[in-house]
């Protein structure tokens, strides 16, 4: 203040102080008053992001992550109860809206070059096997079709189904499902209880004996852990609204969400699963929806906000690889026909899809430390297959951006994106001990999706 | 409505005595949503064979909640007045259908005439509050004030 107050008098021409240098414009070394803030406890708008910019750097400051996400869900409010099996009606577009999610129809192009060696190596000898229907090259693999098919043109058949054991497979996957429906002497199931009786273990028989066959070809597998019906939680924030009720009532709150799933089995590896696309890549449009959530209908309540990726923080094995489920009863195909809803089929697999695995995605991202203000540096890759026991799905997620609060999502142009399949049955029927109409196309998916591995391995 | 017991016959409803209203929503619904006030005995499937059967609307979905009618009002010998309760049901259309409540009451077009006329009105509305009001050079004080 002397040094300014020094200088005005400086320039309007009369000196004052002999000592002090005319045009001195170094200000002193350490400032003589605290930096001038906004209040921490007032109540104004200023204070309210004082508070959250406080917050921010206590959770960028946690030491560990277990203690980034007890400060991320300390504060309990009332938030909606995301179900990813649920019977609401068009409910795949809401969760897109609120995950921020681009469905694209159709299994993402693998990489060329995990799969032609295989090819290679096993195809020339096979010339003379029988060809594999090569039904799924144009939704599956064009770029294993294309590579191969360039450079093997005698050979048209086997360039675009590379797996040799394929047999052997299916005959283990017909095993359990006549273990499971025929020869196994079950009583009749308990009412409303039909999937826990033949789906169920059909499924858990089958995903753990592919893994096992298919562990010699893909290391990754082999120091993999299967979960048998894990908990897979998220909570997260996006949107703002208005609180209508309360002692609150009237201010401007985020809209909270929590995800809590229970997989019927799952894979969690130690190793991350490849990018399939770069990180910033725009492949559609999320859809806008003006409305409250709570006309879905979803509901609110206040609980536990819970991250959980099936194992705690310190397991090794915290990437994901792939999730099975299974859908209850009550979302059947029969009880939709018989209400005469026959859209709503797909819409129940890809809304199942596409909220479990980004609630799996986010928490493996919110493991490794990332969270809505410090955003994903990588991809997050995982897969998912959803089935009623007959009709097979299969999802494939990448999560590109965690920050979907109402700050960070302004300039966030990244979007969450998930490929996804129609639902395929795997067999026709199952009669007198044979297995009729069985599709290979199924099987190779799951074979597929079983082998995806890092491409260092 | 009479108790179903096993080997029964199936309950059949010939032209109903209920009546459903269909009305504007005090918060903005989705638009395959349509609310109605319906009859506190009807229930969630007679709604949907009341709009399916007889108005041929393709049924999706229906929701219902019971509206408490306030019991705070008092009448002029302090009793409280009940407003009485009512059912809400919110039908989701099926086959992709929309509807958007529409406005009952739209602004008509004024011809020459009533316009003018609102004109003529108005300015002679305000001429008689000047003259109500007194000399602005005073101030608002009264005009009996003074010598």
């Amino acid at each position: 203040m002397a040094v300014v107050g020094a200088r005005r008098l400086l320039r309007s021409g009369r000196r004052w102080f002999s000592e002090t240098v005319p045009g001195d414009p170094s200000p002193p070394a350490s400032p003589l008053y605290p930096p001038v803030v906004a209040s921490i406890t007032a109540k104004s708008k200023a204070a309210k992001s004082r508070r959250l910019q406080r917050f921010n750097q206590r959770v960028h400051a946690a030491a560990t992550v277990e203690e980034k996400l007890r400060l991320y869900g300390k504060l309990q409010r009332p938030k909606y109860m995301v179900y990813p099996q649920t019977f609401a009606l068009n409910a795949d577009r809401w969760y897109r809206s609120f995950t921020r999610t681009v469905l694209v129809p159709g299994l993402p192009p693998r990489a060329a070059a995990a799969k032609s060696p295989v090819s290679a190596a096993e195809a020339t000898p096979e010339a003379g096997r029988a060809p594999e229907p090569p039904a799924e090259a144009a939704a599956e693999a064009p770029g294993v079709a294309e590579a191969p098919g360039a450079a093997k043109t005698p050979e048209p058949a086997t360039g675009a189904a590379p797996f040799p054991g394929i047999g052997e497979l299916r005959s283990l996957t017909c095993d359990a499902l006549l273990q499971e429906s025929f020869y196994q002497n079950k009583k009749r199931p308990f009412l409303y209880r039909d999937q826990d009786h033949t789906p169920g273990p059909f499924l858990t028989q089958l995903v753990s004996t592919l893994a096992a066959s298919l562990s010699v070809r893909n290391p990754l597998l082999a120091a993999s852990s299967l979960d048998l019906n894990p908990e897979v939680n998220y909570y997260w924030h996006h949107g703002e609204e208005v609180v209508v009720h309360g002692h609150r009532k009237g201010r401007v709150d985020p809209v909270r969400f929590q995800i809590d799933d229970n997989p019927h089995l799952q894979i969690r590896v130690p190793k991350q699963l490849p990018e399939v696309v770069p990180l910033e890549s725009d492949l559609g449009d999320v859809p806008v929806i003006d409305h409250k959530p709570s006309k879905l209908p979803l509901f609110k309540k206040q609980y536990e906000n819970k991250v959980f990726i099936g194992s705690k923080v310190a397991d090794p094995c915290c990437y994901g690889h792939t999730q099975f489920h299974l859908l209850p009863d009550k979302l059947k195909r029969e009880r939709f026909i018989r209400q005469r809803l026959e859209d709503q089929i797909e819409v129940v697999y890809r809304s199942n899809g596409i909220a479990s695995l980004f609630a799996w995605t986010a928490a493996q991202a919110m493991y490794q430390g990332f969270w809505n203000e410090a955003d994903v540096t990588r991809p997050f890759v995982s897969q998912a297959v959803v089935t009623d026991g007959k009709y097979f799905a299969f999802f494939c997620y990448q999560l590109n951006t965690l920050a979907l609060t109402a700050e960070t999502i302004k300039d966030n142009p990244r979007k969450n994106i998930c490929w996804g399949t129609d639902s395929m049955p795997l067999y026709d029927v199952v009669e007198d001990g044979n297995v009729k109409g069985f599709n290979d196309e199924v099987l190779l998916h799951l074979v597929n999706f079983l082998l995806n591995r890092p491409k260092e391995l | 409505y009479p108790l179903f017991q096993r080997g029964g016959p199936q309950l059949r409803i010939f032209r109903p005595n209920f009546f459903m209203l269909a009305v504007r929503p005090g918060v903005p619904q989705p638009e395959d949503t349509v609310q109605f006030r319906v009859s506190m005995e009807m229930t969630k499937l007679d709604i949907r064979n009341y709009l399916e059967r007889i108005y041929n609307v393709p049924v999706a979905a229906v929701r219902t909640r019971i509206q408490y009618g306030a019991n705070n009002k008092r009448n002029h010998r302090n009793q409280r007045v009940k407003k009485p309760d009512y059912k809400v049901a919110y039908v989701q259309l099926g086959q992709g259908q929309t509807f958007q409540f529409p406005n009952l009451f739209p602004e008509k077009e004024q011809d020459a005439e009533t316009r003018s006329f609102d004109d003529f009105r108005d300015k002679y509305m305000e001429k008689e509050k000047q003259k109500q009001e007194g000399d602005p050079r005073r101030g608002g004080v009264p005009d009996w004030f003074g010598l």
